[in-house]
């Protein structure tokens, strides 16, 4: 077991050791996330993230949200929660595809996946390190974007900054789980990057889904239904665990 | 042998299409319309058997992904193919009728009612799964590849679910009251429809089958012999 | 499935190491969408042996080098590694297989001491940083330590990669094609090391071009054609450069 861990170390290390020296891909990955933040921004226009409420505005649980209407709200219910929410999510998640395809570029050039596969490591091992380096890619860029994203879209993190922060560590293992994998399938089979996103997207819906509707909840006044959607969270994560641990062998190609 | 095969498959889809008549006729002449959405609510009668169906096809595709990766026979793929392309097909016929349904019931084209948007979800990830197989050329690695996503996409399908369940606003009828009649015409639409798509589904992979089985001959005839039998069919692990 | 582990208790039967011959195979095949890359290889090849496999692009080489080097699988016969049945003890095998190709394996941005050290971490060899500082002495490339593989040329590369390969000293070393873009003196000095390597017993199989270099090198020879074992010989026979010369051209 302490083999396995050290394994991993090892490995992870390694990857985060050639990003340190090249910063290939966080460096595209954060401009990227902000230019999609500040899109969506310019795209949603001013006048719908403004600190004023913003009736009508990205469904029920937001408009609700407006502190006039509701006397019992969090004092600092964030009326631009909804708008907010939707765009890191779209940020993070082209952010991420590009994490994901970059942390897997690395084992193409100079058959470098063909010199692990003859290590005598588990391909398990191999998956849960790419995920691993995947994962701490992904803090960094959430760590550069929402900050971003809470100035731009105005919305105020302070009323639950841990929620916030569990919500979001929760879904990334689960968004990183299924992308690790498919990085693999598509970087083995050659495909144009384009496909990765393809593949990655529809899978992680439900995360989407259940990972914006808890935030916006928690943001807005309704505070209900955090215990399902965190189980909904957790069983995306374990599920797609176990199926990338498992599936990892039979897609890797040297 | 071969005859009987063909008399057979004539008459499975002769009996198909009589039944779907005998279900039109009952939906439209003997089934009273109903009170508020008039006759629009007759679409409830294929759009009901449908989406059950296109689950059965998104199953198919599941099952038939899971015994290739473990059998690796190519027999398999062509299913888990056949099984998503009709998938495919039924759960545009099921979002269709369902917009069709949400605009005369509740003025909306579009609702994200959890099963409408299920159903959404379900139709992009079989798309994704039909779009990708081309782009991978060795035909080995593309079942394996389409293999494994499907595996995983059918496993999505709860999570979907679950999560629809979250969004604020559900109109989507969860319990429906119908009257004997209806519930009839109902049950009879089940039949042609299951039917349909069991007997599409094996249309398919015979379609496919012939592919890869012609494919297969021109590459056994640049071979120096006859192809051996492999003894590891479970092939890829190690 | 993932399956494979290493289970350090269960230890190799001393017979084994010793006697069993370090490659065997029986029948090996392997069929690609309906395409026979290798059909009945028989090949039996014992400790310190040195084995030049020959044959034209596409004849399989590569494909019996993967399989051997358990990356790629096979679809029908039986490949043994020191007297074990490589499917069920593949995990255990490869911590005695090194290999190089015309492909370095190595990460090009990671320094030429980082990239040694990080596989023999992999491999769990003690003090690997030693190991790796050793090594980049005896390929000569001590001075360029702290470079990345990307501004080497080839000829270092090719030589940081046998480095590589010989991290956790392993008994059977793959060479694919390693000749492949080196210039005369590179192509001197990487066939002084096989030498080298061969006379310190290690067991070589080399996958090559050149017919007269190979046959120079190595002590034996098979040749493959359309995935079949057309010529199986020891060199040394004047007459044998022509006959594989044949079976290359037909």
């Amino acid at each position: 077991m302490s083999r396995v861990w050290s394994q991993i170390a090892v490995l992870a290390g390694k990857d985060l050791a050639i990003e340190a020296r090249t910063r290939q891909t966080l460096g595209l990955v954060v401009v990227l996330g902000i230019l999609i933040i500040v899109v969506l921004g310019l795209g949603l226009g001013p006048q719908q993230m403004a600190p004023a409420p913003a009736p009508g505005m990205g469904g029920a649980a937001a408009a609700g949200a407006t502190p006039g209407a509701a006397p019992g709200a969090a004092p600092g219910a964030a009326p631009g929660a909804a708008p907010g929410v939707a765009a890191l999510w779209v940020a993070y998640l082209f952010a991420g595809v590009l994490c994901f395809e970059g942390s897997m570029a690395v084992e193409r050039h100079d058959g470098a996946l063909a010199g692990l596969l003859l290590a005598p490591v588990d391909r398990g091992v191999l998956y849960l390190a790419k995920l691993v380096t995947n994962l701490v890619l992904m803090l960094v860029l959430a760590l550069v974007l929402t900050p971003v994203a809470v100035l731009l879209f105005g919305f105020d993190l302070s009323p639950a900054p841990g929620s916030f922060a569990a919500i979001m560590a929760i879904s990334f293992v689960g968004l990183a789980a299924v992308g690790t994998l498919f990085a693999a399938v598509v970087s083995s089979s050659r495909l144009q990057g384009g496909l990765l996103a393809m593949a990655i997207f529809p899978v992680s819906l439900p995360l989407v889904m259940t990972s914006t509707q808890m935030l916006i909840r928690l943001f807005g006044q309704k505070s209900a239904s955090g215990l399902s959607g965190l189980g909904i969270l957790l069983a995306f994560d374990v599920i797609y665990l176990v199926a990338g641990w498992l599936a990892f062998e039979l897609v890797l190609e040297p | 042998m071969d005859s009987t095969k063909r008399l057979f498959g004539v008459l499975f889809w002769v009996f198909t299409a009589a039944l779907f008549a005998g279900a039109v006729v009952l939906a439209f002449a003997f089934t009273p319309d109903e009170a508020t959405m008039g006759a629009v609510q007759k679409i409830f009668y294929v759009h009901l058997p449908v989406a059950i169906n296109s689950f059965l096809a998104c199953f198919v595709n599941f099952v038939a992904s899971l015994v290739f990766l473990w059998q690796r026979r190519r027999t398999w793929d062509d299913l888990a193919t056949a099984a998503a392309q009709v998938a495919v097909v039924l759960l545009t016929i099921v979002l269709a009728t369902g917009m069709i349904w949400g605009r005369s019931a509740w003025g909306h084209w579009w609702t994200w009612s959890p099963r409408l948007t299920l159903s959404l979800v379900l139709w992009l990830l079989y798309v994704v799964y039909l779009v990708i197989r081309p782009s991978i050329p060795s035909a080995q690695r593309r079942a394996v590849v389409a293999a494994v996503y499907g595996a995983v996409a059918f496993l999505d399908v709860p999570l979907v679910y679950l999560s629809t369940r979250l969004m604020p606003q559900d109109v989507h009828p969860t319990e429906v009251v119908l009257a004997p009649s209806m519930r009839l015409t109902l049950g009879l639409w089940f039949l042609p429809v299951t039917l349909l798509t069991v007997g599409l589904i094996i249309v398919r992979r015979r379609a496919l089958a012939l592919q890869s089985q012609t494919r297969a001959v021109l590459a056994a005839a640049e071979n120096d012999g006859p192809v051996p039998a492999t003894i590891h069919p479970t092939g890829g692990v190690l | 499935m993932s399956t494979l582990s290493i289970n350090p208790a269960q230890d190799w039967p001393a017979a084994d190491t010793v006697t069993a011959p370090v490659v065997q195979t029986q029948g090996l095949g392997r069929v690609v969408d309906d395409r026979v890359i290798l059909r009945d290889i028989g090949l039996t090849l014992p400790r310190g042996g040195f084995l030049a496999l020959l044959g034209a692009n596409g004849a399989g080489k590569s494909t019996l080098l993967f399989c051997l080097a358990t990356l790629t699988p096979a679809t029908s016969g039986r490949l043994l590694l020191f007297g074990r049945e490589v499917k069920k003890d593949a995990a255990r095998l490869r911590a005695r297989i090194g290999m190089i190709s015309h492909q370095a394996m190595l990460y090009r941005d990671l320094p030429a001491l980082e990239n040694l050290t990080f596989f023999g971490r992999l491999y769990g060899v003690a003090r690997p940083a030693q190991k790796a500082a050793e090594l980049l002495e005896m390929v000569k490339l001590a001075d360029w330590r702290y470079e990345p593989p990307k501004n080497f040329s080839r000829g270092m590369l090719q030589r940081l990669a046998i480095a590589r390969s010989l991290m956790h000293d392993p008994d059977l070393l793959l060479a694919d094609e390693p000749f492949t873009g080196l210039d005369v003196r590179a192509s001197r000095q990487l066939e002084d090391l096989l030498r080298q390597l061969h006379g310190a017993g290690k067991t070589i199989i080399l996958t090559h071009h050149n017919i007269a270099q190979s046959l120079e090198l190595a002590g034996r020879v098979v040749v493959l054609r359309r995935g079949r074992v057309a010529l199986d010989a020891p060199t040394g026979s004047p007459a044998l450069a022509q006959s594989v010369e044949e079976i290359l051209v037909s």
